[in-house]
Formats: C-alpha cells, structure tokens, sequence
C-alpha cells in the first residue's frame, strides 16, 4: 500500500510536468495541424536558463542560500524567454511555410529542434557539459503517514502545474483571446473573414505553449536537477513522451492533453515500480499504440468524416 | 425485375439523427440513361457515395447484375462494373492525364507485382496494352494532345471530361455522373450533351446523371427521378417531371410557413 | 473481366529480348558498383571510402522510404526501426555463424570468399524478417491517417530500440555459444552497449550492388501499373478507391517492401567497418534523417531522394573543414545559363548569392579564427530550414531528375512523337 501510494503521487508530479508540455503540443497542432517537434527543446531550453539565471544571481554555489522570491523569479524569468525564443521560431521558420505541404513544416521543425540543440551545446551558451541545479526550494518532507513522504517539491512542483493549466483552462475558454484560438484552430480562413488577426493567435499561442515548456523545464530541474546537456537524448525522450501524452488524451484537445499527461505519468511509474524500471518506455509507447488502434482520434479526440 | 441491371431497395442512410436519404428504390435496364436531380442538400450525392460503397447503407440492398453489392468496399464495387465521377472533381492532380487515365485501367491487370518489378514480357505487353487503350480513350475526349500534362493544370471544362474517360477507362457496365456540367460554358456544355450520348452507345453504358442543369437533364435522360430531403418525391419521364406539382415546390419552395425545417449541408 | 489478354500478347516483346531488357539494368548496376569498388581501393581513400558507404547506406533507406512517404503518401517515421531489426538480425547471423563455423567472429575469406557470401545471406534474412515485422505493423496501423499513422510508426520504433537496450551481453566464443543454445544466443546481442564484434564486409561493391537494387527496383514499381496505383494513393486516396485501387492492400505492400529495403540497409550498417551497431543510433533521430531525406528530394522523386541523401551524408562531413564552393559555383552557374529554362536568372543570382555567403563565412572563419566544424550541426540545422522555405516541393518536386529541365523537354518531345 505505501509503495502504491507513494507510485501514485510520484506518478501525478511527473504526470502534470507531461500534461504542461503536452499542452504546447496540442495548441499548437490544434491551429496549424503540425507536430512541432521543437517544442520539446523550449522545455530543455526552460530548465537550461532557469539554470544559467540562478547560476547568474549566485545561488548555484554550494553554500548559497536562495531567497523565497528566488524560485517565482526564475520561474518567470524562463517562462519570459522561452515565450520570446517561441515567438521568433515561429516567426522566422514556421510563419513563411503556412501554406506549405505539412510534411515540410514538420521537416522545419526538426530542423529548428537539431538547431536549438546544438546552438544550446555551444561553449559560450549553456556548454556541452552536465550541471546541477541549485536547490531554490527549500525541500523538506511536508507530511509522512505510513511511510509515504509528501515532498514540499513535488507539492510546488504538482501545484504549481495543475495552477497554470486551471489559468490556461480560464484563457481558453473564457477569454476573448481565447476564443479568438479557438476559432482559428476551428478553420483559419474562416476566422481570419470574422476578423480576427489570425497571426496574432498564431504568435500568441507559440508564446503561451512555450511558456508552459519552459514552467515545466524549470519544475523539472527543481525536481531532477541533473541537467543533462542540451542535446542529450534523455530529454528528446522526455519531449517526445509529453507529445504521446497530447496524442493519447487527442491531440489538439486541452483537457486531453491534461489527462494524457497524467496517464503517461501514471502508467510509466506504476510500470517501473511493479514490473521492470527499464521497460518505462516501452509501457508509454505501448499504451500509445494501443490507444491509437482502439480509439484512432485519442481518448478525448474527436472523429473527422472526410467529405467526398 | 430480372431484367434490370442496377437494382436498388429502398436504401436508407442516417448521418447520426439526420436521416440523409430514406428509402431510395430504383432500377436501371440495360443502356438506360436515368437523371436524378434535386434541390441543394437533397441527397443526390449521398445516393451515389451509397452506390459506390464510400458509405454503407444503414438499411436496403443494392445489387448489381444479380450480385449484391452493399457492404462491399469501394474497389470492389468498382471492380464488378460501377464507376463515377465526383462533383468537386477528384483527379489525381500531380498525375499525367495520360496516367490519370491509367490508373483507372489498373483493375483489369493480371500481372502480378513481381513481374512488374522484373518486368516481364508479359507485364510488358500488359504495360502497353494499357497506354494503347489510354490514349484511344483520351482520342474520344479531345484530351490526347494534353497527355503529358499534370491534370491539375487542365482548365476545368477538360479535367470534369477528364474524369468521365477515366471513370470509363475502369470498364464499367453503370456509370454514374455528378454533376459534369457544372462549371463548363454552353458551348461545352452542348458537347457534353453528345458525349454522354456518344460514350453510352460506344461502351454499351448505362448512365445515371446527377445535374442541375435542367437542358441538360432533359435532353438527355429518359426517365428522372426527383429527391427532396432524401425523399424520392418523384420519378418518370423529362415531360411528367416538369409538370409535376411536387417538382415544382420543392424547387421554387411553398409559402414560407408550410416549409419543413431544411436540415444538414449538401452531403 | 480482365484487359484484353489477347491485345496484351500481341504487344509483348519476345521472350529474349524481354528477359535480356530485364536483366541488363543489374548487370550494367553491379558492374558499377565493382568498378566504383576497384577504383576506390586503387586510390587507397579510406576516410572517402566510409563516407561513400554512409552515401549507399542513405540511399537504400531514402529510396525504400519513398515507396511509403513518396508514392503512397503514408507517412512513417519507423524507418530506422526496420534498419534496426534488419542490421541486427544480419549481423547475429553473421557473428554467431562465424563463430560456429570458423570458430572466430573475424573476416573470413577475400573478396567474393565465403565470408561475404554469408554476410549476403544474412543481410536478405535480416531483410525478409525486417519486411515480415512491417507486415505485422503495417497492417493494423495502415488504417490510421497522416500524423497518426507517424505516431505510431514513431511508437513502434522507440519500442524497438528500448527492447534492444535490454538483451543480453555479445558472447564471444563458440563454446559458449553451443552451450547458451538457440534462444539464449539470439537475445545476446550487446544491450546498451551495443553489438561489438560484427565482422565488417559492407564494401563498396556489397553496398552499392544493394544500391543497384534498391533503384532497380523503386524505378520499376514506379513506371509501372502498380506504381501508378500507389501514386493514386498518394493524390487521392477516395478516388483511387472509386478506381478500383485496392488501397488498403497496396498501402501495405509498399510498406512491407520499404521495410525489407529498410533491413538490407540495416545489415550493410551492422557490417560497416569501424560502427557498432547501436540501439542508440537506430532510434526515432535516424528516422527523422530518412523522412528529411524523402522531403528534400522531393514526395516521390526516386532521383531526389538519392540527391537528398547523398547531399545529407556528405554536407556534415564537408563542414568539418569547409572547402572552397566558388568552383562549383561557377560550374553550377554555367549549366544553369547554357540549359536554364525561363527562370535562369533567378537561377543565376541564386547559385552567385549562396556561393558567395559560403565563401564569405569560410573567409570570416579563418580571419577570426573561428573553428566552422563546432558550428556544423547548426549549419546543417539551418541549411535544413532553408531549404523548406526556399524550395519546399524537394530538389526535383514531384518528378525525377530526367523529367524536368532540358532532357525532359527532349524526352517529351519524343514521347509525343511516339504515340500512336
């Protein structure tokens, strides 16, 4: 039972840092019908410069003590400049093919994601070698009942994440800009003849989906803070598992892409403690498949009829 | 009844609770040429998605010669002798017209995929038979100094002909047109008039035309029938259609008031 | 009902001349790949040698992926998963069999000796059973569309490779393979670490053969009625049904057969001199490559795709020490004005603008003493995006090399004469 309990709430931390990169995903194909592939290395670049702020302020030496402050204003800090670094991308690569086939968008987007990687593995930007980032909350067991510890980072973490996606939930849905998305994700033409400034909601949702990237980078290294560098696969896995959690909820549907996340979380860490720990992936893309199989459209999806 | 051979009872197709067609009963004898019109949304396009098995009928059966064919997949359907055209034209756009053409005479090969890949003589000659029988076809529609186009850069008067010898190209004993006027000017339509007539006599067709333009229709079919909501309100030659009192009220609409709700888009 | 069989027959070519017109191609391909082969190992070129067998490697996948992206227009990214189980598979067989045989997993045997006879064996196997697991993917996963379809092709690659990181350590000696037995012995195939002790025997002459091969066979299938057919696919999947196009079936031929293709690769990678072959390398990355590969050359391009992946294998490698462009250049710009169509002049300035940015950057480089081999991968990256956006239909677009610029005009020119 504990180690039951405490699967499940390692299985929720992890599940909602999913659900907030899955969410980038899912924004992003629900308006331009595209895989960005990028989008996991704004969430590398997220924990990257949460890394080099609090390097840059002097809290990453041993001996250093973070203010309270020190977390919201790294947070903040990275989610700004991924929201920006999402911007330019979509602007410079993506905005020139919007009428292009999709595979060749997608073919840019890897090309943006080798570019982020390698330009990230430069000495003079983050450096090709491993860091360790600092600790910038104070992490201490919150409450322990029948051996399960309930960790102060995983509660922030877990908090912190489920906060923005109740704010994204708000945006969505009941906001104008909002609608605006919702609209041109519905048909673009269609939306840009009601007067809408489609490529306004086009840059806004980029910067939205990557700021999620980057809040999910940072909450990550809070929680993990080995930092591999920038192009080490274990992140492209970690990206490309959030992007199965948008898949499996329906991709371009937000609240499945909530729950995918949480389902990726979930099954990938019941699997390793009650299986085998290195076939986590292969629990993950096995449910993908599955998913896809019985249910083409995702778990929230919905069915498009192809008119002849 | 024996000697029909397109035989269909009473069909029926519901989109969810939209009933899109209901009941369509129809046959076709041998060299026929039967119209089906309709106002916008009618149902006419879905009577032929029925036929051709893109869409499998929620009730009723169609047979063809005998064999029934609701329930099969679409190029089976194609292959036991029933082809079409589409109403927003469905060519293969970065194909050849000569391979538009082609593609459609694939289902009558016999080769196999290996001896395609060794290029057998057999293959080979199977290979040019097939051009051979492309290009007279494309002779018969006016296309065959184009063959080396892409079909997507053919004004459209040529791509809705296009689609007629490519339907014809996959032998069929029961074409069904849709809607092949639509966009072309009087003077092609004028031509399309005896083409249709020409290809009917020449390939021992038999022809449903679906088609808004009223010349057309008339002077071509034998026998019409009318669809309204997905109901057949009508059926019998040009002369009856056109005096028929339901006919006309479905097309130029009754007082406002006795109006059913319209439902659904042109599916 | 069938085509007029009688027609058919008539229009046939006698059976020599039939069976000389198919073999000649291959022998004209393998005498190619033995004369490339001799002349390389005269020239003693090792660094050349390596990248020429990347070159051929690429070829195979690119060209085997364009029967599924390019004809059908079905989009896997899988592909280095069928390399995967193909280059293991041959390079089991090849190991452990020379281990049994010969009692030493080294070479065995020169050129055309045992050794390489074994290695050919293997490298089929490796291809059927790689064709036999698109078969058991294909199958349930063709019904999806588009981006679905890519996800689980993605899925299904990144088992694979996880799956590998699981087996077992290589064993090393015949003894211990005798006792191990069958089961034992064929999940032994390095883990993580990867499979060492693969004999090498891809040479030149080995990979470009499977090269000849592979384009004898992609061109084939596309000049003829079932290429068409799967081309119809691609246009139009709705009317290519109505056709009497048994779509379904063919998507899932194409799919098998790129997958073979995708294992024969997969075993001249596993027999590379100097590579281990890796779970690592073999993952969704390498498939990305291949796609990249495909959509450069253009959807369907057999030509472009063996540019594509040419030009991919060999631009990294290029950028380690960047040479002087300007000669290609000026090559480059005297074709495209002696045989340019209407638009040679934006052609021209074209080829004048990125030679002369090329030279500008190698220029830069050496008078800030920048290192430009530190900064490749960027390059490469940006190359890629560029690329999209300046020429998104690929190299050739749709067509093949032969059917655009001056010798498509000729060609056409000719077929028009030759119709009846």
């Amino acid at each position: 039972m504990t180690k039951f309990l405490q699967t499940l709430m390692d299985g929720m931390a992890v599940g909602s840092l999913y659900a907030l990169i899955a969410l980038g995903y899912t924004m992003v194909y629900g308006i331009l019908k595209f895989i960005n592939f990028a989008h996991s290395d704004i969430f590398v670049l997220g924990a990257w410069i949460s890394f080099t702020v609090a390097s840059m302020l002097g809290w990453a030496a041993a001996d250093a003590h973070a203010p309270v402050w020190a977390g919201p204003l790294v947070l903040l800090t990275a989610m700004a400049a991924c929201g920006l670094v999402g911007f330019t991308v979509e602007r410079l690569a993506y905005k020139p093919l919007r009428r292009a086939p999709r595979l060749n968008v997608l073919i840019t987007a890897i090309g943006v994601s080798l570019f982020l990687q390698n330009f990230g593995q430069l000495p003079f930007v983050f450096g090709a070698q491993p860091q360790r980032m600092p600790s910038l909350v104070a992490d201490r067991v919150l409450a322990s009942f029948s051996g399960v510890q309930v960790r102060l980072v995983d509660v922030i973490g877990a908090g912190s994440a489920v906060a923005l996606m109740v704010a994204l939930e708000w945006l969505v849905f009941h906001s104008k800009m909002g609608r605006a998305m919702r609209a041109v994700s519905y048909s673009t033409s269609v939306a840009s003849l009601m007067g809408i400034n489609v490529d306004r909601v086009i840059s806004f949702t980029f910067v939205l989906g990557s700021a999620l990237a980057a809040a999910a980078g940072f909450l990550y290294a809070m929680k993990y803070p080995g930092l591999n560098q920038p192009a080490h696969t274990t992140w492209v896995l970690l990206g490309l598992k959030a992007f199965v959690a948008a898949v499996i909820g329906g991709i371009g549907n937000i609240r499945g892409a909530m729950l995918g996340g949480f389902l990726i979380g979930g099954i990938e860490l019941f699997g390793a403690a009650y299986l085998s720990p290195q076939l986590r992936d292969v629990y993950v893309f096995a449910l993908l498949i599955l998913v896809l199989l019985v249910k083409p459209t995702g778990l929230v999806g919905k069915a498009v009829v192809e008119k002849v | 009844m024996s000697d029909a051979l397109l035989q269909v009872d009473a069909i029926s197709k519901s989109f969810g609770g939209l009933r899109a067609v209901t009941e369509f009963t129809l046959r076709l004898a041998p060299g026929d040429l039967q119209g089906l019109i309709g106002p916008n949304g009618a149902g006419k396009t879905t009577v032929f998605n029925l036929l051709t098995g893109v869409y499998t009928p929620t009730a009723g059966t169609i047979s063809l010669a005998g064999r029934r064919l609701s329930g099969l997949r679409p190029h089976r359907i194609a292959q036991a002798g029933m082809a079409r055209t589409f109403q927003n034209i469905r060519l293969f756009g970065d194909l050849s017209v000569l391979d538009n053409v082609r593609v459609a005479c694939h289902l009558r090969v016999n080769r196999g995929v290996l001896s395609a890949i060794l290029r057998s003589g057999g293959s080979i000659g199977e290979e040019r038979a097939i051009t051979e029988r492309a290009r007279s076809l494309l002779r018969i529609f006016n296309l065959l100094d184009r063959e080396a186009e892409d079909a997507r850069s053919l004004p459209y008067g040529d791509q809705r002909r296009l689609e007629i010898a490519r339907a014809i190209a996959t032998e069929p004993r029961v074409l069904l047109l849709d809607e092949p006027a639509a966009g072309m000017n009087p003077q092609e339509k004028i031509e399309l008039r005896e083409l249709i007539r020409k290809v009917r006599r020449d390939f021992g067709l038999t022809v449903l035309l679906i088609e808004h333009d009223m010349g057309v229709v008339m002077d071509c079919c034998e026998k019409i029938t009318v669809l309204d909501h997905g109901v057949t309100i009508a059926h019998g030659t040009p002369e009856r259609i056109q005096s028929d009192s339901k006919v006309i009220e479905a097309y130029l609409g009754a007082p406002a008031s006795d109006l059913p709700p319209r439902a659904g888009g042109g599916r | 009902m069938t085509l007029d069989q009688r027609r058919a027959a008539e229009l046939a070519p006698s059976r020599a001349v039939a069976a000389l017109r198919s073999a000649a191609p291959l022998a004209v391909g393998l005498g190619l790949a033995l004369a490339l082969h001799l002349g390389l190992d005269a020239s003693d070129l090792p660094f050349h040698t390596k990248v020429l067998v990347d070159v051929g490697i690429n070829v195979i996948l690119a060209v085997s992926l364009t029967m599924v992206n390019g004809f059908t227009g079905q989009f896997s990214v899988g592909h280095a998963a069928f390399m995967a189980v193909g280059g293991y598979t041959a390079g089991a067989l090849t190991y452990y069999s020379s281990l049994l045989l010969w009692d030493s997993g080294d070479q065995h045997g020169g050129f055309l000796g045992a050794g390489e006879w074994l290695f050919v064996g293997s490298c089929i196997v490796g291809g059927l059973v790689a064709a036999a697991a698109g078969y058991v993917v294909g199958l349930p996963s063709l019904r999806l569309r588009g981006d679905y379809l890519a996800i689980v092709t993605l899925g299904f690659g990144e088992i694979v490779r996880v799956i590998l990181q699981q087996t077992g350590n290589v064993k090393f000696t015949a003894d211990e393979v005798r006792e191990a037995g069958f089961l034992d012995t064929a999940t032994s195939l390095g883990g993580a670490l990867g499979f060492t002790g693969v004999p090498t025997y891809s040479s030149i002459f080995w990979v470009y053969a499977f090269v000849a091969i592979t384009l004898l066979v992609a061109h084939r299938l596309k000049f003829s009625t079932y290429g068409r057919a799967f081309l119809s696919i691609r246009e139009d999947e709705i009317a290519a049904e109505a056709m009497g196009v048994r779509t379904t079936r063919y998507k899932v031929l194409a799919f098998v057969l790129a997958a073979g293709f995708a294992g024969i690769a997969g075993g001249m990678f596993a027999h590379q001199s100097g590579a281990t072959l890796n779970p690592r390398e073999l993952g969704f990355q390498k498939s990305f490559d291949v796609v990249t590969m495909v959509v450069l050359g253009g959807m369907g391009s057999i030509s472009g795709a063996v540019a594509a992946a040419a030009i991919l294998t060999i631009l990294p490698e290029l950028l380690r020490d960047l040479p002087h462009v300007w000669p290609a250049g000026v090559l480059v710009l005297a074709l495209g004005l002696a045989f340019g169509g209407p638009k040679r002049a934006r052609f021209a300035l074209w080829t004048v603008g990125v030679t002369a940015a090329i030279e500008a950057i190698r220029f830069g480089a050496r008078r800030l003493g920048v290192n430009l081999a530190d900064y490749r991968l960027i390059f490469y990256a940006l190359s890629l995006i560029l690329m999209m956006i300046l020429r998104p239909q690929g190299i050739f677009g749709v067509r093949e090399a032969w059917e655009i610029g001056p010798i498509g005009r000729i060609l056409a020119r000719r077929a028009r004469r030759a119709a009846p």
